[in-house]
């Protein structure tokens, strides 16, 4: 599990209050050690790639601004920097993301069969946010794009055939994660999500006032019964 | 002054760097006999590769031959004053120049997966399409349909119970 609460000390110098505005997005990028992530990560952004190491996390954050329905919305993409090695991710990788990008190489066998423990992780942190299943490196051989891999579809998760190297279905991958990402966040069925901003009113309420408590304790349920 | 190199190998006696290459200007093949001094059979053959290639004298000359293949270069120096034949250099290479598939790179340390991914990246860089190519396009979408009727990638399989 996790291998530190969410939010904890150890993660300070990231501040992550910034994700809970609506405009501020945070995809994340999971799978092993040289599936191409980073090399996704720079063919979509080519000249706009401006990444920044924070090696004390193993992280690397890559910013990007785009329209989605006329509206600006800021992307945070965080990227391993070797984190990946230990098979495990900090729990503050995973905290308030809203999309997460999940690839593996179409070369290498054990980059598949990994996905599962890489899923896993991410659903015990994240059990609703939207996840796109990556098959990277298909110029190595396009014989591969003939292929059923199952995995995505016993998750009932959207799959890409991409390739970092000649640019297929880069840009769309990146589009349609923001778009997820986004929608996710408008009507954010996460349940997590809702007992954390409950819970933060709570706090909020308590340390106002504490006569009329009752009438306005956070409510999920339409007033009217 | 721009020169195009042709070829490049290696001589064992005297132990030199020869290339082969061609003038812009003056349209023909020369030669450069490019000496290896202090270069042993416990060298450093990635670390003699950069010193050659950053040499003041050769760099200009150097430019078209990729680093790899003069560290592939030394590596056949340094078989040979191990007392290696040329087939076993060279298969050593081979052995080397290629990853294997099913390996766990989760579990190698910074230098070996950094091997690996060099290794993997000639090929990145072989398939690359640069943005400052003619024929580059930003958004590239090929649809690739995922159905039943297709084969299966054979990694499924044998772990149904998993997947």
């Amino acid at each position: 599990m996790a291998r530190d609460a969410p939010g904890g000390d150890s993660c300070e110098e990231l501040d992550q209050t910034k994700y809970d505005a609506d405009e501020n997005v945070k995809i994340i990028c999971l799978g092993d050690s040289a599936v191409g992530k980073s090399k996704l990560m720079e063919r979509f952004l080519l000249d706009g790639f401006r990444p920044q190491q924070l090696s004390t996390f193993a992280l690397t954050l890559y910013k990007y601004t785009t329209n989605v329905d006329g509206k600006n919305i800021l992307v945070d993409f965080w990227d391993t920097a070797g984190q990946e090695r230990f098979q495990s991710m900090h729990a503050s990788y995973y905290h308030k993301a809203h999309a997460c990008i999940m690839v593996f190489d179409v070369q290498r066998k054990v980059t598949y069969k990994n996905l599962n423990n890489w899923y896993k992780e991410l659903r015990e942190f994240r059990p609703e946010i939207p996840c796109i299943v990556v098959a990277n490196k298909i110029d190595a051989d396009m014989k591969v794009t003939q292929k059923s891999f199952n995995f995505a579809r016993k998750f009932n998760l959207p799959f890409y055939f991409v390739s970092a190297a000649d640019g297929t279905n880069v840009v769309k991958l990146f589009s349609d994660a923001i778009k997820l990402a986004v929608a996710y966040k408008q009507n954010s069925g996460d349940f997590m999500d809702e007992v954390m901003r409950e819970l933060e009113n709570f706090e909020l309420q308590k340390k106002g006032e504490d006569s009329d408590k009752e009438e306005n304790y956070p409510e999920e349920k339409p007033p009217s019964t | 002054m721009t020169y195009v190199a042709k070829k490049c190998g290696i001589r064992f006696q005297p132990p030199s760097v020869i290339l082969i290459y061609e003038d812009e200007n003056k349209d023909r093949a020369r030669q450069r006999i490019m000496p290896i001094r202090n270069f042993s059979k416990f060298s450093d053959c990635s670390r003699a590769a950069e010193q050659l290639k950053n040499n003041p004298r050769h760099k200009a000359y150097l430019q078209g031959v990729s680093l790899r293949q003069l560290q592939k270069l030394y590596s056949l120096l340094r078989g040979h004053l191990q007392g290696k034949s040329l087939a076993q250099s060279l298969e050593q290479i081979q052995q080397e120049e290629t990853t294997d598939p099913e390996e766990d790179l989760n579990k190698l340390d910074d230098k070996e997966l950094a091997k690996r991914k060099s290794i993997m990246d000639e090929l990145f860089e072989k398939n690359r399409k640069k943005k400052d190519d003619p024929d580059f396009t930003y958004n590239v979408e090929v649809e690739f349909p995922q159905n039943e009727q297709l084969e299966s990638c054979g990694w499924d399989a044998e772990s149904d119970n998993e997947f």
